[in-house]
């Protein structure tokens, strides 16, 4: 398949014999679901100290432990759960494996393991210039545990309107052409009516029609080329 | 065929599957791996035929849901890590037995380095510590006024047992990632330990002390230290595999490498959890020091008859 300029799809061989596309989160978006899982697990920490500073010693004691247990297993306990941590499933990602299938606990604990390296020397660094020479935004970590982040919703579903008037074009179009007036169509309904009809504007000395019409006639065309009524 | 008819004609179908998808309880219908390839089968369809995009996101959206629903992972369960440590690290310590090896010679070898120099020239242990941290080690360990010796309260137990796992499966895991930086991030953190250790055990018995010492360190030393030299073999590996990739992308080789590591970072992780029980439990009671050599030295050798028929032979 071939890549649509501005969406950063990338398209993945199953053995079924078929490509999916999936989109690779990057890094504002990343940076978002990390700080909040940071928020998270501050918080949690700073509530535990305080319980057990009650204990005296023991609780000190016991406190580094839930610190440490925070601080290297939340990730790991989420991701290898269902691949999201509460910051990602707020921000609709998710851990797969780098050929689109689930990530086990495997490549979940490496990828989570080498966050020293893409932290280094402060801040993730190293690990926001290593997702900035890539495609898939991969960090050291995905690098090595072999996963990606994606995207988990990109689908959004539009239906062309169904209107009664169809009409069979004049014109001959090629597929391709087809295909953009039937992505106009759908994507119609996401778009104000001026927009609409200035959009359809721009084919209106091909349509011999201008303005509300000329997407009227569009979306006619459209209707034809995906067989409604038949 | 037109688009709507294939809508049409499949879409009851298309339904079924995507509850299937998403009914997380019950275990998969016998028939959803079929399901699944027709799925697979209808999206290439209506790429080759152009159908909307709307309608090829669907399907897409399908494909991946069933992928995701058909190759589920377990989740995290704290067996699957037991049984990885079980079924693979024997096998790992004899996959990457020149990286543990280098490791292991280096780390004793500068120790003795740093031991000998100290022992000829005591006051060179100021080059490796500063004084506070010095005179620290000398209260903490003086026969007389003993902070290690005298029965501590549990309380204090649990506190150390806090720092212990805090700290030293902290630096396991550090030197780990660190690893990646081309082997520098593992390889400081080995050497200045290796050579901390030595310089710190020459003063100990420069001074004296060392029965007291070595009845401490010696029963969880076994397994932490070789924890140690295992994290950073382990971190090692994946760094020198960017180094030197040899016939495959950097990219495949550090995926590779991880893969292989990956047994060796959770053993050095169970083996450091033994060591701080032990240490913040065992090390510290008030008994006499011969039962702390006697257990010191069953562990030592069975952590190294582990290690070295692990990495000379791959099985135990």
């Amino acid at each position: 398949m071939k890549f649509q300029g501005l969406d950063n799809q990338i398209f993945l061989k199953l053995p079924e014999g078929v490509s999916i596309n999936l989109i690779p989160a990057g890094i504002t978006v990343r940076s978002c679901a990390y700080l909040y899982d940071f928020l998270i697990r501050t918080t949690i920490v700073a509530v535990v100290a305080f319980c057990f500073q009650l204990f005296g010693k023991a609780g000190v004691g016991l406190s580094l432990i839930v610190y440490f247990v925070i601080a290297w297993g939340y990730y790991i306990f989420f991701e290898a759960k269902d691949g999201r941590t509460p910051g990602k499933k707020k921000f609709k990602l998710k851990v797969v494996q780098d050929n689109g299938l689930p990530a086990t606990l495997n490549h979940i604990i490496i990828r989570n393991l080498l966050r020293p390296a893409d932290s280094f020397p402060f801040a993730y660094a190293l690990g926001i210039i290593t997702m900035a020479c890539g495609k898939e935004f991969k960090r050291i970590g995905d690098w090595c545990g072999g996963t990606i982040v994606i995207y988990e919703e990109n689908f959004v579903h539009t239906e062309i309107e169904s209107g009664s008037e169809i009409s069979a074009p004049e014109i001959l179009l090629s597929t391709e052409e087809q295909q953009v007036i039937i992505a106009f169509a759908e994507r119609s309904s996401t778009l104000s009516s001026q927009r609409q009809a200035e959009l359809a504007n721009i084919l209106s000395k091909v349509l011999n029609v201008a303005d509300e019409s000329a997407n009227e006639k569009l979306q006619q065309m459209a209707r034809f080329y995906v067989g409604q009524d038949i | 065929m037109k688009q709507n008819q294939f809508v049409y004609i499949n879409n009851e179908r298309w339904q079924i599957f995507e509850n299937d998808c998403a009914d997380f309880q019950n275990p998969l219908p016998v028939e959803f791996a079929k399901n699944y390839r027709r799925i697979c089968n209808d999206l290439s369809i209506a790429r080759t035929r152009h159908y909307s995009p709307s309608l090829i996101d669907k399907l897409n959206n399908f494909v991946r849901l069933g992928q995701g629903r058909l190759y589920q992972g377990e989740g995290f369960k704290l067996r699957s890590l037991l049984n990885l440590f079980r079924q693979t690290f024997i096998q790992s310590l004899h996959e990457n037995r020149f990286y543990l090896w280098a490791a292991l010679v280096s780390f004793w070898g500068l120790a003795i380095i740093s031991y000998v120099w100290v022992i000829v020239e005591p006051n060179a242990v100021y080059l490796f510590l500063d004084i506070d941290s010095v005179k620290k080690l000398e209260t903490m360990y003086d026969p007389a006024g003993s902070v290690q010796s005298e029965s501590r309260g549990t309380d204090s137990d649990v506190l150390m047992f806090g720092i212990y796992i805090y700290n030293n499966i902290g630096i396991a895991f550090q030197m780990f990632g660190g690893g990646a930086l081309f082997c520098v991030g593992a390889l400081i953190p080995l050497l200045f330990n290796s050579f901390y250790f030595g310089a710190v055990t020459a003063h100990i018995v420069n001074l004296g002390y060392q029965d007291n010492f070595f009845s401490f360190v010696i029963t969880h030393g076994s397994f932490e230290l070789t924890a140690i030299i295992i994290a950073g073999a382990a971190g090692c590996k994946i760094g020198y595999s960017l180094l030197n990739p040899g016939q495959y992308s950097r990219g495949y080789a550090i995926k590779q490498a991880g893969k292989s590591v990956l047994p060796l970072i959770v053993g050095a992780f169970i083996m450091l959890v033994i060591a701080a029980v032990i240490e913040a439990f065992w090390s510290p009671l008030d008994i006499p020091s011969l039962f702390k050599y006697v257990t010191g030295a069953i562990c030592w050798f069975y952590v190294l008859s582990v290690l070295y028929k692990g990495m000379r032979y791959g099985y135990n």
